[in-house]
């Protein structure tokens, strides 16, 4: 299998008054051909943040200090805003997080995903109409709402929309910020499932964003988890369920029963996430952990392979 | 307790920051400094020689007709030999008394008015809202001309008067939605329920959310009540008793000296604009530090 | 639609009501003589007869309300006490003029206010954005006659580039000229003021566009354009720009009531004879009649600008439906 996405090392970080938000430090992974990976984290992890790193989409005040992301053998990182634009919704595009206002209240849902169509494909709007058309059907809208506006589809179909417009360029990368968080229960398990085979169909590589560990345990094959800005244990779905390494891991999977239990919010362990602003020196999670050791307060764990396939950061379990 | 303390301490400190880096404000308070020193300076430079320096009765006896900018009158005199340099200094104190009280007093009104609107809601919201709107859309210069004409003499009061009841919708407007937000709060729920002290509850919580923003158009409205004030007089409507930059400028228009003495012609209308363009730069240097969607992306 | 229109139609009657009342009784409350504003001391007998008849001047306040109404929505505001003239008539004509210095300035200023703010607004932070804001606030907050004094001092006393005031140049219109010839003559005339105009207004529009711009860019659906690879040209006038004219759409309506004050003192000072010069000269003089005439005109002016803006921002905004 090849490597699609291969990030390695990167670090990104907000200015702000109070000074730099480290959101992203020290991540490397990689995703193969036909892969889906799933990443999960508390609220303000920085898994969008993540997300937004691969599609250099990142407001004016972010900046990616350290690291590669090589996407299809070439690093995007320093790639010009004129480069990037035939990388984004071609190479990777996303379906966000807050897809309320995702789409542009004054044009016709249709036209704005055949806007991206013709920006990127060389044919005519006609043909572009036909693809949103299929392309329709095959999130389950029906075509005919196409012609109306953003304010007059349901919560479901909008982001039903928001989907089709992902897939709009057969993008080889998709990434899947939370799809489902703004909609009910019942809307939430047919979208998860939609993507979870429009993914498989179309055989796309797919990052999917959640807070919800058993709804990645579905979707996905493989599961990075992610605490205070840092990649902390990335497995096999399987194995990574099977046998959890660290601590935050296993405190996050003790929290949920089985794979098909409730879904709750993800509050594992008590206390609360380090301030990005001033993160602890050594493992991020020190000042949480129960296994904690007095090299962990000064000494940043290496991210590493520790059994095949299986990475993680921690001092402990080495 | 101490906590929040200090959290407002830091909140403080980084408005200060953003203040200080805000080149709108900085520019804006130096111009207002110039003007504050020339109101303090005022009194002091008619003491030198009350009889020729006084704004309003004063002259100087031995200029005929109005004379270019001279030792003794550092910007020269009009045509009756008053000294200009001693009426752009009456200018500015009235000229700050008035913006200030128009603003300190529509802000009242206003804020009065919203607060009743999105507290109380209903007829009086709809009522007030309506009330609002109406003045909003009335056309103000000409609306205070025509009260102008009716009064026939007029009064600094009375300028001040109908441009801060012409002056506070925009105000109210703030202040309703601010409240109507808060009122969905379920501490004022349990409040109202319980009957306590709503009133003090919905303003103790309200300023802080408020104070930024009414601030904000606090600096405006001096703005536009300069500017008011200012065309009022201009178009000799102004108030007789007082010397304003209005009135110097208008004088000049009526004497014929516009073309003639432009000493006379330039300082006033300079002032106007400066001291107003001083509140409005605080104004929008303010929106940009209170407004989060307008930081950078 | 409809019947949103014709609710908006019945507020703008009642409104307007509302405000002819208040002057009604401004005018009949506060002078000493309440038939003073109708009647001078200079008229003949038969004059004052006639006015008193036509106005309802011996009966009770009630009956002269409701011939003072009557009136109005016949058109009849009475005869000018200066010139003798049917009101109306004078200020159908000072409004024509009006409009051609308001109108063609206020679209101008906008259209520059508006692709500035645009502009600048894409180069946050940088030193064109505060240059180009402190360029358009100084003008905003220049005070009118100021500014006109100055310029017609520069460019018409000093230069001699331009007249300096009236509309057109009556020696020239008596030999009755080609109409060629008229329009270059008001041309000539309309350019110092249109520019004072301009100037003292597109800072207003710029700094309402750059706001609203800036908020715009903040919107997701900015992000979702920019991810879907469009271009940057693309991004800001199709998806940006068409979003954040809407509330500029709004604040048009309301600086049609500012531009009227600005009119006022620009007239004055031009020289030009249009509504806002009349309303001063008509109070100065005491012509009452006039006074109450133009300032109903110049109501009913801005509260149909109102209207229209409210109706072009439910045309651009498919959200709004009524
Ligand atoms: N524009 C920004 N400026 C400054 N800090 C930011 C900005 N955006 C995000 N952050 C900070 O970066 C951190 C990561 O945010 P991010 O949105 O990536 O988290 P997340 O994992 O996606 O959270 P959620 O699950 O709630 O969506 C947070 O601490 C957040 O406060
Ligand atoms: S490195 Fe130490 S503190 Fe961090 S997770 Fe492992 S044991 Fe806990
Ligand atoms: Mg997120």
């Amino acid at each position: 299998m090849d490597t699609v996405l291969e990030i390695k090392n990167l670090g990104m970080s907000y200015d702000t008054t109070e000074g730099s938000v480290s959101a992203v430090d020290n991540v490397s992974f990689r995703i193969m051909n036909g892969e889906a990976m799933g990443l999960v984290g508390e609220s303000g992890c920085g898994k969008t943040s993540l997300g937004m790193c691969i599609m250099k989409l990142l407001p004016e005040n972010a900046k990616i200090t350290n690291g590669e992301i090589i996407f299809d053998g070439e690093d995007i990182v320093p790639k010009t805003e004129d480069e990037m634009r035939m990388i984004r919704w071609k190479g990777v595009s996303m379906i966000f997080q807050a897809a309320m206002n995702a789409l542009n209240p004054v044009y016709k849902v249709g036209d704005q995903i055949i806007e991206a169509i013709v920006a990127h494909e060389n044919i005519k709007k006609e043909e572009a109409r036909e693809k949103v058309r299929e392309l329709y059907k095959l999130v389950g809208l029906s075509p005919e709402r196409m012609e109306n506006y953003p304010h007059e589809y349901s919560g479901g179909m909008r982001q039903r929309a928001i989907i089709a417009m992902a897939l709009a360029c057969d993008p080889k990368f998709i990434i899947a910020d939370e799809p489902t968080t703004a909609l009910d229960v019942i809307v939430q398990d047919e979208i998860i499932d939609e993507i979870k085979n429009i993914q498989k169909k179309l055989n796309m590589i797919m990052m999917y964003i959640s807070h919800d560990i058993s709804v990645i345990a579905e979707t996905c094959d493989k599961i990075g988890v992610m605490y205070a800005g840092n990649f902390i244990e990335y497995a096999d779905t399987f194995a990574l369920f099977d046998n959890p390494l660290h601590p935050y891991t296993k405190a996050l999977m003790s929290s949920f029963p089985s794979i098909e239990g409730p879904k709750k919010e993800l509050k594992p362990v008590p206390g609360e996430p380090p301030n990005l602003l001033n993160p602890p020196r050594g493992c991020r999670f020190y000042p949480r952990c129960s296994y904690a050791e007095e090299i962990c307060r000064n000494e940043r764990p290496e991210f590493i392979e520790s059994e095949s396939g299986h990475f993680l950061a921690c001092h402990r379990v080495i | 307790m101490k906590k929040i303390e200090n959290k407002k301490a830091s909140q403080i400190r980084q408005i200060w920051a953003l203040v200080r880096k805000s080149t709108f404000i900085k520019l804006g308070v130096s111009i207002m400094i110039l003007f504050g020193i020339m109101a303090v300076f005022s009194p002091i430079w008619i003491h030198i020689n009350p009889e020729v320096y006084d704004p309003i009765i004063g002259a100087d006896p031995n200029v005929h007709g109005s004379v270019g900018p001279s030792l003794q009158h550092p910007l020269g005199t009009d045509d009756i030999g008053k000294d200009l340099f001693s009426q752009l200094l009456r200018g500015s104190q009235v000229a700050f008394m008035l913006g200030m009280m128009v603003s300190v007093f529509s802000t009242i009104i206003g804020a009065a008015i919203g607060l009743i609107a999105g507290y109380y809601g209903k007829i009086w919201d709809t009522l007030l809202m309506r009330l609002a709107d109406i003045i909003l859309t009335l056309p103000r210069l000409p609306l205070l001309i025509v009260i102008s004409g009716i009064f026939g003499t007029q009064s600094n009061w009375i300028i001040l008067l109908i441009l801060s009841l012409t002056f506070w919708p925009i105000i109210s407007r703030v202040i309703r939605a601010q409240t109507l937000s808060l009122r969905e709060r379920p501490f004022i729920e349990s409040a109202r329920v319980s009957g306590v002290g709503n009133t003090r509850i919905i303003v103790k919580h309200l300023a802080p959310n408020v104070l930024p923003i009414a601030f904000y158009y606090l600096t405006v409205t001096v703005t536009g009540a300069i500017l008011v004030e200012a065309g009022l007089s201009f178009l000799g409507f102004g108030d007789p008793s007082n010397m304003s930059w209005g009135m110097m400028l208008q004088w000049c228009f009526v004497k014929g000296y516009v073309f003639k003495a432009p000493y006379w012609m330039i300082p006033p209308g300079l002032c106007i604009s400066l001291l107003a363009f001083s509140f409005y730069l605080i104004g929008v240097g303010l929106e940009e530090m209170v407004n989060p969607r307008l930081k950078k992306r | 639609m409809g019947k949103y229109i014709i609710g908006r139609i019945i507020q703008i009657i009642i409104t307007f009501f509302i405000v002819m009342s208040i002057i009604f009784l401004l005018f009949r409350i506060i002078p000493s003589d309440p038939s003073s504003f109708l009647l001078t001391p200079s008229m003949t007998a038969e004059a004052k007869e006639t006015i008193r008849k036509q106005f309802g001047l011996d009966e009770p306040i009630a009956v002269q309300y409701f011939i003072y109404l009557k009136n109005f929505v016949h058109g009849n505001f009475g005869t000018s006490f200066y010139s003798g003239r049917p009101v109306m008539s004078i200020i159908m004509e000072r409004m024509l003029n009006s409009i051609l210095l308001i109108t063609t300035a206020v679209i101008i200023a906008y259209i520059i206010g508006v692709s500035i703010g645009k502009a600048i607004a894409w180069k946050r932070g940088s030193k064109t954005e505060k240059f180009f804001v402190i360029l358009g606030l100084w003008f905003y907050t220049t005070f009118t006659p100021w500014l006109g004094i100055m310029f017609l001092w520069i460019f018409s006393f000093k230069l001699k580039l331009f007249p300096l005031g009236g509309m057109i140049t009556p020696e020239k219109w008596i030999l009755d000229p080609s109409l060629m010839e008229k329009i270059c003559d008001m041309g000539y005339h309309l350019i110092l003021p249109l520019v004072t105009y301009v100037l003292l207004w597109f800072g207003g529009y710029m700094l309402l566009m750059r706001n609203s711009m800036l908020e715009t860019l903040k919107e997701d659906y900015i992000v979702t354009a920019r991810a879907k690879g469009l271009k940057e040209k693309v991004i800001k006038n199709k998806h940006a720009a068409r979003n954040a004219m809407l509330p500029i759409v709004t604040a048009f309506a309301i600086s049609v009531s500012f531009s009227i004050g600005g009119a006022v003192l620009i007239e004055t000072i031009f020289s030009w004879p249009g509504i806002g010069r009349t309303i001063v000269e008509a109070t100065l003089r005491q012509d009452y009649p006039l006074v109450q005439g133009a300032f109903a005109v110049i109501t009913l002016v801005v509260l149909l600008a109102n209207f229209v803006a409210d109706i072009a921002y439910a045309y651009l905004d498919p959200r709004i439906s009524y």
